[in-house]
């Protein structure tokens, strides 16, 4: 059963496209249709649908039919049983719009089979030239010729280790053959056929069918199978290294609960440098109220750079669930850098400090005149730049005494251990 | 005095949650590019949803992730992916594929400070009309807004049904601080009542004569068959019949358009979600969404603690615009208070043309979270 319609097509007289699909029609004449999506892109190659009679087709966005594809072709391989051919027909102006949808389907190695219908211009627009406009040709856009050089996608995507790669021309007789092997590797396949396009490419240029092999000699391309070569499919490694059905994760013993004497919010800001584990200290404070039964938030801030800069937590413990995560006037500040209390300038944190506030900061760290007397600690001398951080919020929690230190040391533990 | 609490209160992020509330709702599929502050939902799913036999991929960009995921759900499979507005204003064109191609998919939306790249590690509440009005024709894109690390787990949930049920692209819009902000979540008890996200409306096993965009009810999405399945699947981004042929606007043509919209219209009221504290006698309604309800909620409660009466509703749909809900908070105020993080009021603007004569104040902020003072001052700035 043939995968095409009868009748007239919509494509110009001597056009390339039709060709190759009659080519296609006869490389899946051994598949069930119900087994093949074909996902065409934008212009006349995306006319292609219409010609299709049998096949599941899926007519997509310019250039982001490959993208499409591997989502198709991916789900299937790993979730689905495995039976899907999924072939993409895209041009040669799509084919740079997506080179990068290309290049990716060529690492990751789905099974999908793509043929670039390469006529050299933007035929369904009015003949404009494209990246794979050839030296010398004349388009709508280069009437005095193409002067830049064509871009030679074969070679892209045997650099990107596309396991199967070939170049050919319309004319080609083993064009059927040709595709059916490429259909039938089960990784990612690309053959680019060289067309012509009679609308505008051989008006403006001495171009024939017969010529199309010239042509690609004076661009320097090879034509003829490229590479082809077995190289483990993506849904083969992510069975290997990543898939499987463990179920989900058992749940976290919960360890034991701890009293606590806190019977209003504490709003906490500690505030220090990226890289000295300010973030975690402040998480297992937040655990600490967890473990005593209490509720916790923890808003984080720091800078883009990763290692580098300030970084701030503040964190709220409180007897009722917490509403606004915010810190409108700080209970306590814990200042353990001065990239942290630069922060706390430039945020206006410092001038919310009230008389009330505690404040502990480490002996080193300098601080403008604040609305409450500072408590100076050696943080960074005895406990080092990395654990400076944890021993500000013992320090806070000892000298508070509403929270058990018991608490703060086993959730220290618990993510010593997790992180093990 | 320690307090009791339930044995399985975890402290945990709303991104953290948002991926477990897809794993929930059956999401077997995703795919995502690494973006402060979404990157959280991308590394938990690559950790557990190959655990629970899904697939999760490492896309090399925006554009490919949400490709990925539609080409996935095209083949049967709940997918989702994670971004931030950066990312998001690259996805624009597969979700307008997603609305045409009527394909169900999640993508969370953790917004940032824009415009542009703007702030990676900075909230706001900028991209709330961007998020909805991304669709050429204006056709309405379901948009949910948690402000809590718990309501991220639900309204993710929530995203999933109804992109399935209404094979429409559904957005979770929080931001940074409602993503990376860690929480104490009871987190068993927000599973245990969880229940089973229904499957798309399958094809019936006997239509062999399949028009995949054609409808069997009115207000209901067509059909759905995967690609690989034993009817011919067709779908296409172009304007199409209820054959899926692509063809210049006819009557037909214009049908399956309007039919889009219809769709969402016919379950707008169910759609509706909110967390209403409203007062009777109050002049005063403060209505907000997202990370700064919980400043306006904040605001409200400590006004009725000193006496006076306010009304708070607090949106966890926002798109389509409850319009029920919106009318019942309305009724007895004389004046509205809107809040919310961006510079000039999106969404006020959006609520401007419904509040029917009644004064309307914009609370905004930008930079940093509205602090519940404001919002006082707001409320108490007229008697």
């Amino acid at each position: 059963m043939s995968y095409l319609r009868e009748g007239p097509g919509p494509y110009c007289k001597g056009c390339g496209h039709p060709l190759v699909l009659r080519a296609l029609d006869q490389a899946l004449s051994s598949l069930e249709p119900a087994d093949v999506a074909v996902v065409t892109d934008i212009g006349c190659v995306g006319l292609a649908d219409s010609q299709l009679a049998t096949p599941h087709t899926i007519h997509t966005t310019h250039g982001r039919s490959t993208a499409f594809a591997i989502g198709i072709a991916l789900a299937d391989s790993v979730l689905g049983g495995g039976r899907l051919k999924t072939i993409v027909l895209i041009g040669d102006g799509g084919s740079m719009i997506g080179l990068n949808h290309l290049v990716n389907g060529a690492l990751l190695n789905p099974d999908v089979t793509v043929i670039v219908h390469d006529n050299f211009l933007f035929g369904m627009t009015g003949g404009q030239n494209s990246a794979f406009t050839p030296v010398g040709f004349v388009t709508s856009t280069t009437r005095a010729g193409s002067f830049v050089p064509p871009l030679d996608l074969a070679r892209v995507l045997l650099a990107a280790r596309a396991p199967f790669v070939a170049r050919t021309v319309t004319g080609d007789r083993s064009l059927p053959e040709l595709l059916e092997r490429a259909v039938a590797h089960p990784g990612f396949a690309v053959v680019e056929v060289l067309e012509l396009c009679t609308a505008y490419a051989t008006r403006w240029n001495p171009l024939t069918g017969a010529k199309l092999r010239e042509l690609a000699g004076e661009a320097g391309y090879e034509l003829g199978v490229l590479r082809d070569e077995p190289r483990p499919t993506f849904a083969s490694g992510y069975r290997e290294r990543v898939g499987g059905s463990e179920g989900e994760r058992p749940p976290t013993p919960r360890p034991a609960r701890f009293a606590h004497r806190l019977d209003s919010p504490v709003r906490l800001v500690l505030a220090g440098t990226a890289g000295e584990r300010v973030q975690s200290a402040a998480t297992a404070l937040a655990r600490a109220a967890l473990l005593c039964g209490l509720h916790a938030t923890q808003k984080n801030d720091n800078p883009v750079t990763q290692g580098t800069g300030f970084s701030v937590s503040e964190v709220i413990l409180a007897p009722e669930p917490i509403v606004y995560t915010g810190i409108e006037r700080p209970d306590v500040v814990l200042a353990v850098s001065d990239d942290g209390v630069r922060e706390l300038a430039t945020s206006g944190m410092l001038d919310r400090i009230g008389a009330g506030t505690v404040v502990l900061a480490d002996a080193e760290v300098s601080l403008p005149s604040l609305a409450a007397e500072p408590r100076r600690l050696p943080l960074r001398e005895t406990a080092g730049p990395k654990g400076a951080a944890l021993a500000a919020v013992e320090a806070w929690i000892e000298q508070d005494g509403r929270l058990p230190l018991e608490a703060f040391h086993a959730a220290v533990e618990a993510r010593r251990a997790e992180a093990a | 005095m320690g307090v009791a609490t339930a044995p399985d209160v975890d402290l945990v992020s709303g991104n953290r949650l948002t991926a477990l509330g897809a794993l929930s709702a059956g999401c077997r599929f995703f795919a995502g590019y690494p973006i402060t502050p979404a990157s959280e939902i991308y590394r938990t799913m690559m950790e557990e949803l190959p655990r629970r036999g899904g697939l999760a991929l490492s896309a090399p960009d925006e554009i490919s992730a949400l490709a990925a995921c539609v080409g996935a759900s095209l083949a049967g499979y709940p997918a989702m992916t994670a971004t931030s507005g950066p990312g998001f204003c690259l996805m624009i064109e597969t979700v307008q594929y997603a609305v045409m191609t009527e394909t169900p998919v999640v993508i969370a939306l953790v917004q940032r400070l824009g415009p542009s790249t703007g702030g990676a590690t900075q909230g706001a509440q900028g991209d709330v009309l961007l998020a909805e009005f991304c669709t050429s024709g204006g056709y309405t894109i379901p948009v949910f807004a948690p402000s809590t690390a718990a309501e991220c787990y639900e309204l993710t949930r929530s995203a999933f049904e109804w992109s399935e049920r209404l094979r429409s692209p559904v957005v979770l819009l929080s931001d940074k601080e409602v993503g990376m902000t860690l929480e104490t979540v009871d987190t068993a008890a927000l599973a245990a009542g969880a229940r089973p996200v229904p499957a798309r409306r399958a094809l019936p096993a006997e239509n062999d004569a399949f028009a995949p965009y054609a409808r069997t009810c009115p207000g209901e999405p067509p059909d759905f068959a995967a690609v690989g399945a034993a009817v011919r699947v067709v779908a296409t981004g172009s304007a199409h019949d209820a054959q899926g042929r692509l063809r210049k606007p006819s009557p037909e043509v214009v049908d399956v358009l309007a039919a889009l919209q219809a769709k969402i219209d016919a379950h707008a009221e169910a759609l509706g979600s909110a967390h209403a504290e409203l007062e009777e006698g109050a002049d005063t309604l403060v209505v907000s969404y997202g990370i700064s309800a919980r400043a306006a909620l904040e605001a409200c409660r400590r006004i009725r603690a000193r006496g006076r009466r306010v009304s708070f509703l607090g949106l966890r749909t926002l798109f389509p615009v409850p319009e029920a809900i919106l009318s019942d908070a309305l009724c007895g105020c004389s004046r509205v208070i809107v809040v919310e993080e961006n510079l000039t009021g999106l969404y006020a603007g959006v609520l401007e043309s419904r509040l029917d004569g009644r004064t309307l104040v914009r609370v905004n902020g930008l930079g940093a979270m509205i602090a519940p003072a404001r919002i006082e001052a707001a409320v108490e700035g007229q008697s």
